[in-house]
């Protein structure tokens, strides 16, 4: 009983960090709606890419043009979704200030708190931007989409954990500015194998075979490559539960590093002072 | 025993020490050498439930390090800190429920909404029961005027404003103790007195303890009882603001318009130290004779048009504390 009390408070807390920042969001409408225009210049870019590559040809590795194109379009969604949470710069701007250490003032957990912000920020953009456009691009392009609620709902939990992922990875890396004068190469690493390993625009089958068994051996295939190849019905049958073990395995592995990261830069707050 | 017990407290910081030239920059890459700063040496102070206490220092004295210790977002190198009965670094976030704490250069409020909203999200840190919330907000909107911007999002608000409102939101839980340090920054005459106002008012009336470090010496006079003075991570001086001023502060200055040039100008008990054409400034000590004495005596030679005494100002004691010492003379002089 006093247990579920403590539990409901806490995260009654935490859901209010989600709300806020949803009024945030709402706040810098503006700011969502450029953000969808870039979403589609950048969709529409790979869309004909794919439109060249696949000219002519019937399927390429057994993968259809409507298969592929659902790929492109899922993957510009959950990405779109991914960006609405705090960037990495944002995040290694709260070290260098000392924001971060300010809020060690507090009765809560800051990698549970920014999760909870980035939870509002990210509602407003999936309600306002991504569900209406997608759903009127979905509608008119007519791609490949799940066949059945069970395959609807893997994806959405795929999704989700990538989402997980994603985010422990990030928060680890902008958790590096407290040993870091300079930054620039952190951000180009993981914006490289954000963009490269994570399947976020050229699938893992189409790589050659090194780069893929390399890609495998990665956490950041969970991030939109599971939950894309799901969507798009490449994945099916036990295949499906062998990558979401995999993804929660990658979860469980990355919050731990994220945890290890952020207690060392918190004993480096309370020791050196930030 | 004190609500806050400091026993020789000390911070001692490991700075790498950076290397000259691009050999010193490779060389740094594998090994890296340390100097040692000591922030804070070995202080200990105590302060009592209901004190406002002003902690003074030049720059990088160590007044934020003792601060950021007390929070509980900095360790110790050595001694002990209570606050409350409770070891700040070591049971932080129970600490953190029991005090407040507002940096007047940075802000604990969200930018881009209006300001009710932080204090929103606070009652839920906090915990902060609705009726107490509901108390709370209409007494420091009430003292604070915090009315007129409650709905207007905090970057559009004046320093002065978001002032207040950080300072009603470090005080929304119902700490036992209150660090503000450098409340008044940058605020104007009019800002800062209200704000003063509102510190004495809630240390009055809540009981609460308040620590508070400034550059403004009126915060001290107006809101002090006792000041600790900190130089070079040291503890100079504490005590009350009174005694300082009981003894740097005997000397006075006389200023004196005269009609007419002063030639040869000499009065007993007291020592011409600057002259402007007709206008004469005279050092005397409080305990040699009175004001009225030297005025009486100057008045039976010259002609007085007017008369102005200057008391010492803080702020030339206190630099006089740093520059000699408790102990050195009061030879310096008025600005």
């Amino acid at each position: 009983m006093i247990l579920e009390v403590i539990i409901l408070g806490t995260f009654k807390m935490y859901g209010e960090f989600s709300r806020k920042s949803f009024q945030r969001a709402a706040a810098y409408r503006f700011d969502a709606w450029t953000r969808i225009i870039g979403n589609v210049m950048f969709l529409f870019m790979w869309g004909f890419i794919w439109y060249g590559l696949y000219h002519g040809k019937g399927e390429v590795e057994g993968v259809s043009f409507q298969a592929m194109l659902s790929y492109i379009l899922i993957s510009q969604a959950l990405q779109g979704l991914h960006g609405a949470g705090t960037p990495l710069w944002e995040i290694q701007e709260r070290v260098r200030t000392g924001d971060i250490a300010m809020e060690m003032l507090r009765p809560y957990d800051y990698p549970t708190r920014m999760l909870f912000s980035d939870f509002g920020s990210i509602t407003f953009y999936f309600m306002t931007a991504i569900v209406p456009l997608y759903t009127v691009l979905f509608l008119v392009l007519k791609p490949v989409v799940p066949t059945s609620f069970s395959q609807g709902g893997l994806f959405v939990v795929s999704a989700i954990l990538g989402y997980l992922i994603r985010y422990c990875i990030e928060l680890t890396f902008g958790l590096f500015t407290f040993w870091l004068v300079e930054t620039g190469g952190v951000e180009d690493i993981f914006y490289f194998a954000i963009s490269l390993f994570s399947g976020s625009v050229i699938p893992l089958w189409f790589f050659p075979g090194w780069l893929e068994q390399v890609a495998g051996y990665l956490p950041f295939q969970g991030i939109f490559f599971v939950p894309n190849s799901i969507f798009v019905g490449q994945l099916t049958g036990q295949a499906v539960w062998d990558a979401l073990l995999s993804q929660v395995i990658w979860l469980l592995i990355c919050y731990a590093i994220l945890r290890f990261v952020w207690a060392k830069a918190s004993m480096k707050i309370v020791i050196q002072g930030g | 025993m004190g609500l806050i017990e400091v026993n020789h407290l000390s911070k001692h910081y490991q700075i790498a020490k950076r290397q000259e030239g691009l050999g010193g920059a490779l060389r740094s890459l594998f090994h890296r050498e340390y100097m040692t700063k000591m922030a804070v040496q070995d202080i200990s102070f105590a302060v009592n439930r209901g004190e406002v206490v002003g902690y003074i220092g030049p720059n990088g004295a160590g007044k934020s390090t003792t601060i950021k210790m007390l929070t509980g977002i900095l360790v110790p190198t050595s001694g002990e800190i209570r606050v409350n009965g409770i070891i700040p670094f070591k049971e932080r976030q129970k600490n953190a429920r029991q005090i407040g704490v507002v940096f007047g250069q940075r802000t604990q409020l969200w930018w881009d909404l209006p300001t009710i909203e932080s204090f929103e999200l606070l009652k839920q840190v906090f915990e902060v029961p609705d009726q107490r919330y509901r108390q709370n907000m209409a007494t420091f909107s009430d003292i604070l005027g915090l009315g007129e911007f409650l709905y207007t999002p905090v970057r559009q608000l004046s320093l002065g404003q978001r002032m207040r409102a950080d300072i009603a939101a470090s005080l929304l839980h119902d700490p036992v103790i209150l660090f503000l340090d450098e409340p008044t920054i940058g605020l104007d005459v009019v800002a800062k007195e209200r704000m003063r106002t509102f510190i004495k008012e809630i240390n009055r009336e809540r009981g609460v303890t308040v620590i508070l470090t400034t550059h403004d010496m009126s915060d001290i006079e107006k809101l002090c009882q006792r000041m600790i003075l900190i130089d070079k991570g040291r503890v100079m001086y504490d005590g009350e603001l009174a005694k300082i001023k009981e003894r740097f502060g005997k000397e006075r200055v006389l200023i004196v318009d005269l009609e007419g040039e002063a030639t040869d100008f000499s009065i007993a008990g007291a020592a011409v130290i600057k002259q402007e054409g007709n206008r004469m400034w005279l050092r005397f000590s409080r305990d040699e004779v009175t004001a009225s004495q030297l005025i009486n005596q100057i008045s039976e030679k010259y002609e007085i048009k007017d008369v102005t005494i200057k008391d010492p100002e803080i702020d030339v004691m206190i630099r006089h504390i740093y520059e000699k010492g408790m102990d050195g003379q009061a030879d310096y002089q008025q600005e």
